[in-house]
């Protein structure tokens, strides 16, 4: 009962300024709704690094021989059970693809290039970037087949193409030259040029026989979701005991820093804004105390307790973080629907490529994210009214009536 | 003994410890029975609204005793002061009484609310007040709508709503003219009269010690004359 006073009295309190109020309110709304639609795009920006970090063969985990990140090639192989992966329950993964991978040199009429050569089970690759990427002519039938695909920037470099034959030598586990033609069955479109001068695919079988062996140099294991990470990663260490389980964050350190960057700029973001706004509020909620020092002098000599006057203060702060966050968090939802179709970012797209970002940017939204907003602005709100609760609550009683 | 609503022995109230003291109040010996009106008089400085804020429990005496209505006030907490004033003393002051952003009528509710009282109740008893004080037809309006005088009467509701004891008013009609003043001592008057609230007064104006039935003038802090008024002024 005591409670709805109050809440009246500061209600009204605050539209004592109307125009000083809806300044302030305007200005919490803009920071918080800008705050929101920045998280969206960083968001997105995160996670469509994630993705391409993933989709470029690496998956959430991807098995290797021991020694082979240090010096890639077939003698650091393993041998797969002709069944799949043994004792791996399905819970958790969403698919995964065995490949040899080896370095090579292409050669065409005119060019030679250094690649990585890597046999490929084609339907298994939904959970790369293979999946689901462009081809120009015709994309690999089958473990078996013969041909190969090569990248759009590469094949521009070897000035060769869709039917033309190229060669490519690599080395055998026993040390010496492995050497031989094939047709290119497709050129494919990679999200960067990186991708598609680094690999040449072609059926698994196909770079077996060449080197003479059933192993493989890695299996790459997609998550049905994240949060599935944990325990998957912990089935795959046993069932692979004696190899290297890596994670797409220790396969690919440059994006995974990245991807703790993009949290932390959130943050800083936030603090900044709300920084300077939790400023402001301070500084009106003083203002507002000091103009208002007779009649809180007033107020305490006829009997209001210490504590009413503080609750005063600060339930004026809170009702104008409540108001302002509201339809911040309105108009952050508004700006979210309209990029939330993606923004066409092409235009910087050779700068894009480096970064590994795709050259659509679609923002997201999370959940988490805004209610973190919301209550971490609660927070300061509350603290920004510390202060002035303070300045009020040690205006005398007397002070009403000197003045 | 029993009807004395204050006593205050042998005060002293000294401002300023440091440097030169003031002495406003040098061992004041006063007392008020219930049902009386004591007009405070005296010169500027002289200590009217020391001795006021010490029997309303706003300030504490630097030497000596105050009881008001049985209670020493020297042995309350910061918050049972606040409390002694909430339930036992009416104020109205010389200006700012009122909360701006409230109506008349909310602001006589208000202290009701401070008090804990039933909604139901506050309202009725809100608009009955106004009512007595002949105020009903500005109820709804806020302070910034109304005259001096009319702010003034509201604070006299606001002040009596409560049935205080004890109803204490500092130069209540120092901002009123003389025809506006003697409608707000007419109201003091039939409160006094009529509900036995007993009021002390602290005031310049030889109008309002003309309606008080006691006069007590002060002098450099000591009280040098208290007579009891044979015929106050209203009555002729
Ligand atoms: N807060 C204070 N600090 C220092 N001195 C004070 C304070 N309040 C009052 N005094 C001094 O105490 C003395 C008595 O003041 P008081 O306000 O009681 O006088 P008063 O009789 O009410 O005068 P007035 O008729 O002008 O209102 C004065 O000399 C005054 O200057
Ligand atoms: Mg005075």
């Amino acid at each position: 009962m005591k409670l709805t006073l109050l809440v009246q009295l500061s209600w009204r309190n605050l539209w004592r300024h109307r125009r000083r109020t809806v300044i302030l309110l305007t200005t919490i709304c803009v920071a918080v709704g800008s705050v929101l639609v920045l998280n969206a795009l960083l968001r997105g920006m995160q996670m469509s690094m994630v993705e391409t970090a993933i989709d470029n063969l690496n998956g959430h985990f991807k098995v290797l021989a021991p020694g082979y990140l240090d010096d890639p090639g077939i003698t650091k192989s393993f041998e797969l059970e002709p069944s799949g992966i043994p004792g791996l329950s399905a819970e958790g993964i969403r698919g995964w693809a065995p490949r040899v991978r080896v370095p090579a040199v292409i050669r065409s009429e005119r060019e030679t290039r250094g690649v990585q050569f890597v046999g490929i089970v084609p339907g298994s690759e939904d959970i790369s970037f293979l999946g689901d990427v462009d081809v120009d002519g015709e994309y690999l039938s089958g473990p078996d087949d013969r041909r190969i695909l090569l990248g759009h920037a590469l094949a521009e470099q070897l000035e060769t193409g869709v039917g033309r034959r190229v060669v490519l030598i690599t080395q055998g586990a026993d040390g010496g030259n492995r050497e031989s033609g094939y047709r290119v069955a497709g050129v494919y479109d990679a999200v960067g040029t990186g991708i598609e001068k680094a690999f040449v695919f072609t059926g698994l079988a196909t770079v077996q026989d060449l080197l003479s062996v059933d192993a493989v140099t890695e299996v790459s294991v997609r998550l049905t979701e994240e949060a599935r990470g944990p325990s998957v990663l912990g089935d795959l260490t046993n069932t692979f005991d004696g190899l290297d389980v890596r994670t797409w964050q220790d396969l690919e350190p440059q994006a995974a820093m990245m991807h703790e960057m993009a949290d932390a700029t959130v943050s800083i973001w936030f603090l900044i804004v709300m920084g300077a706004l939790i400023f402001g509020l301070v500084n009106t909620l003083v203002t507002a105390v000091m103009e208002r020092i007779r009649e809180l002098g007033m107020l305490r000599a006829i009997g209001m307790r210490r504590g009413a006057v503080i609750a005063q203060v600060v339930i004026e702060s809170m009702i104008t973080m409540v108001i302002g966050i509201s339809t911040g968090v309105v108009l952050g939802l508004l700006g979210f629907a309209w990029l939330a179709e993606g923004i066409d970012l092409s235009a910087f797209a050779e700068g894009l490529e480096l970064t590994g970002l795709r050259p659509e940017l679609v923002p997201q939204l999370w959940a988490q994210d805004v209610f973190l907003v919301v209550v971490l602005s609660l927070v300061l709100g509350f603290l920004a009214s510390i202060y002035p609760a303070h300045r009020a609550v040690r205006v005398q009683p007397l002070d009403a009536m000197r003045r | 003994m029993s009807d004395l609503v204050v006593e205050c022995r042998r005060v002293t109230r000294v401002y300023g410890d440091d440097g030169v003291a003031v002495r406003a109040l040098q061992g004041v010996d006063f007392r008020v029975a219930k049902g009386e009106w004591a007009a405070l008089a005296g010169p500027s400085g002289s200590g009217k609204s020391t001795l006021l804020h010490l029997v309303g429990g706003l300030d504490r005496p630097t030497d000596g005793t105050v009881v008001v209505d049985g209670e020493q006030l020297n042995d309350l907490s910061e918050s049972q002061l606040s409390d002694l004033r909430l339930r036992k003393v009416g104020f109205v002051f010389q200006a700012y009484n009122l909360v701006p952003v409230l109506s008349a009528v909310e602001n006589v509710e208000f202290i009701m609310q401070l008090q804990g009282v039933e909604p139901a109740q506050r309202r009725e008893r809100a608009l009955s007040v106004l009512d007595q004080l002949g105020l009903s037809d500005i109820g709804e309006r806020r302070p910034g709508e109304l005259s001096g005088g009319q702010q003034q009467r509201v604070a006299v509701a606001r002040a009596i709503v409560t049935e205080p004891v004890l109803l204490l008013a500092d130069e209540p009609s120092a901002n009123l003219d003389s025809a506006t003043t003697l409608e707000l001592l007419a109201l003091l008057r039939a409160i006094n009269e009529e509900r036995g609230v007993t009021i002390v007064t602290a005031t310049h104006d030889p109008i309002v010690m003309g309606h008080a039935s006691r006069r007590v003038l002060l002098r450099d802090g000591r009280i040098e004359s208290d007579e009891v008024m044979s015929s106050p002024a209203w009555h002729a």
